[in-house]
């Protein structure tokens, strides 16, 4: 341990000599070459300045594939590096670029510039385990098992060299500052869908306001284990996702929205079948709407906007007419539309659980208390009887003939 | 004694009973009882969602589909059953082939009365009942408003789009906890009130025979018995008059 840090501090004093020296050396002379950096440190190998005697060289790069067609950029900006979140804990280049061996590309040959990518991104787990592991099991790497090599791995996300800071170290929340990338970092790839989210209700009060309550794309989608969210199991959990935070009573009362959609979707028929199949068969497909059925999955709006916002009926009924073709003008009010009914919003549901909520124990109460009653008088009735019986029997200590053998015997 | 003799002694000793239903009235009980009971089985599970029972019985979608067909033709059975019944009883009525016994009348408040004044022991007979006593009233429009609704509301969530074609959307959420609230009604009703006057008070299996005994006819139907035995000539008879 005590090596190790040695070595790290080593390492950074070396690295701000090299910086340093390169610096006042590429104002002089730019290119710089290796040997005039080389030359007044004296740095070994395995030092970052002994790296960046070459890499910070801005025109250094191979030319890789068959053809030597695919241009490899080696370059390495060092202050570029010294501000990144590994930089500023003076690790050394070697503690990511490992298997280093001397001399022109270092003992490895890649066929071309993903595969070098892919081959050094192993090396991110040697400290950050937890989170290679999940990204092994995430859509992304299922995407490169079957060859498709393109799909994010942790330098596209991150970047490479200038890799920034994402949570707050104290209390492991993403900071805000990094939330407003994470958008646009997802965007390199998924662009279509990055224009939808960046016109909805979240993605707009994120860029334009950088609002810390809307979620962006991680708090969805999951961060490293991102999830296949085509999947029955991602559509049948996925109200869970939204009620996180349409339930989370504080940051609601902000926007003045309720925090009982997920209850009263619940109640109702959909909501009732998706959550019970999300518990007993959550793999089960269902054609039961969730809520982005409705509200929309990237392009969420505001309910009372004019030209998407579900609060106006016929752009409800639109919803709606995906499943229950023939529906009309009527049929969106059949949803109570999240609300809890009451005089005023939905009242015939309103005064049936009224009329009920008297009906049952008006009914019930009253037939009970004469059953009850009614069994009570006869059990006594038995028992007098029977005592009569008894008393008559004494009296006259001969049994008496049925009436049907008075009359036939 | 002759085995002749024995056999006619035998016969001689059945006691004499009053037909109360006729073959038509028991089956239409049967079915009923039988569909009413079967819409009940599949509605709690639908019902009762959340309970770790229902949610065992309907944990896949093809479940809840089959438990839903079975309750949908069951409520085809009880319809058909329903709309007979009312046809009948609306026809024959009108032809005055049908007694109207069964609707109430003021005399029932005053049975009603007397039943309470003698379960408080307040008097020591019961009330002489009719064909048809207050609580055997009581069951019979209670059941049948509550099909009714039931039947109706039941339509409702079934088929919400044709529905809404005439009617607003509100009635769909309506219907639905009309539905639902009343079954429980209903069920708990006839658990208690109907079970405890046809099991408990005394076994009455008239539905499924027929015919009420001459003892049972005293007790229970006083007021009918002796409407019959002044004209005997109607006896064995269903009580609908000719």
């Amino acid at each position: 341990m005590r090596q190790r840090n040695s070595l790290i501090i080593a390492g950074l004093t070396m690295l701000i000599i090299a910086i340093g020296l390169s610096v006042s050396t590429a104002s002089a002379s730019a290119p710089t070459s290796p040997a005039t950096v080389q030359k007044p440190s004296q740095p070994q190998i395995g030092d970052n300045a002994a790296c960046l005697s070459c890499h910070q060289n801005p025109s250094f790069s191979v030319k890789l594939g068959a053809q030597q067609t695919e241009v490899f950029q080696l370059f390495v900006d060092p202050e570029e590096y010294s501000h990144s979140v590994h930089g500023e804990q003076g690790l050394a280049c070697i503690e990511c670029h490992v298997g280093f061996e001397p001399g022109m590309g270092h003992g490895k040959t890649f066929g071309s510039r993903r595969e070098a990518t892919l081959r050094l991104n192993e090396t991110c787990g040697q400290c950050h385990k937890k989170q290679s592991d999940q990204e092994k099991d995430s859509v992304h790497a299922a995407a490169r098992s079957v060859g498709k090599l393109e799909a994010a791995i942790c330098t596209d996300c991150h970047s490479s060299h200038n890799i920034q800071r994402v949570t707050d170290p104290n209390t492991g929340l993403v900071l805000q500052t990094t939330r407003i990338w994470i958008p646009t970092t997802c965007q390199k790839c998924h662009s279509e869908i990055y224009e939808k989210y960046r016109n909805s209700v979240h993605g707009a009060a994120l860029t334009d306001g950088n609002n810390p309550d809307v979620p962006t794309c991680i708090d969805c989608h999951g961060v490293h284990i991102i999830e296949n969210p085509t999947t029955s199991t991602f559509r049948l959990s996925s109200p869970q996702l939204c009620a996180k935070c349409h339930t989370d009573s504080n940051r609601m009362k902000k926007y003045g929205i309720s925090t009982e959609v997920m209850n009263t979707y619940v109640a109702d028929f959909h909501g009732t079948t998706v959550t019970i199949f999300e518990q007993t068969s959550p793999s089960e497909a269902t054609n039961k709407p969730v809520c982005y059925d409705c509200h929309g999955i990237h392009d969420i709006s505001f309910v009372n906007d004019p030209q998407k916002g579900i609060q106006v009926k016929e752009n409800l009924l639109k919803k709606c007419q995906k499943c229950h073709p023939d529906a009309n003008t009527n049929f969106p009010t059949a949803w109570l539309s999240h609300y809890i009914p009451s005089p005023e919003k939905y009242p015939i549901v309103y005064y049936i659980n009224l009329f009920y909520k008297f009906l049952i124990p008006g009914v019930l109460v009253p037939m009970g208390i004469l059953v009850v009653m009614d069994l009570g008088r006869m059990i006594i009735n038995r028992f007098t009887k029977q005592k009569d019986e008894h008393d008559e029997h004494k009296k006259t200590a001969k049994p008496n003939p049925t009436d049907e053998e008075a009359n036939y015997d | 004694m002759t085995e002749k003799k024995m056999t006619n002694r035998n016969q001689i000793k059945q006691e004499k009973t009053y037909l109360r239903f006729d073959i038509g009235q028991r089956w239409e009980h049967m079915l009923l009882f039988l569909s009413a009971t079967t819409l009940l089985l599949t509605g709690l599970p639908q019902k009762y969602r959340e309970l770790s029972w229902s949610q065992y019985l309907l944990s896949t979608p093809e479940r809840v589909e089959m438990i839903r067909q079975i309750h949908h033709i069951a409520a085809i059975i009880l319809t058909i059953e329903a709309v007979y019944h009312l046809v009948r009883a609306i026809y024959l009525l009108s032809r005055r082939k049908l007694s109207a016994e069964l609707f109430p009348t003021g005399q029932d408040i005053k049975d009603a009365g007397q039943m309470i004044q003698y379960l408080l022991f307040m008097r020591k007979d019961k009330p002489k009942f009719g064909r048809y006593n207050f609580e055997q009233k009581v069951t019979y429009w209670f059941v049948f408003f509550g099909f009714s609704l039931m039947i109706i509301s039941g339509f409702i969530i079934w088929f919400p789009v044709a529905f809404t074609q005439f009617f607003p959307g509100g009635i769909i959420p309506a219907a639905k906890l009309m539905h639902s609230t009343e079954a429980m009604v209903a069920a708990v009703f006839i658990l208690i009130w109907h079970f405890y006057h046809v099991h408990f008070e005394r076994l009455n299996l008239s539905i499924f025979t027929g015919r009420l005994s001459e003892k049972e006819m005293r007790e229970f139907h006083a007021r009918e018995l002796e409407r019959l035995e002044r004209k005997p000539s109607d006896n064995n008879q269903t009580g609908e008059k000719k």
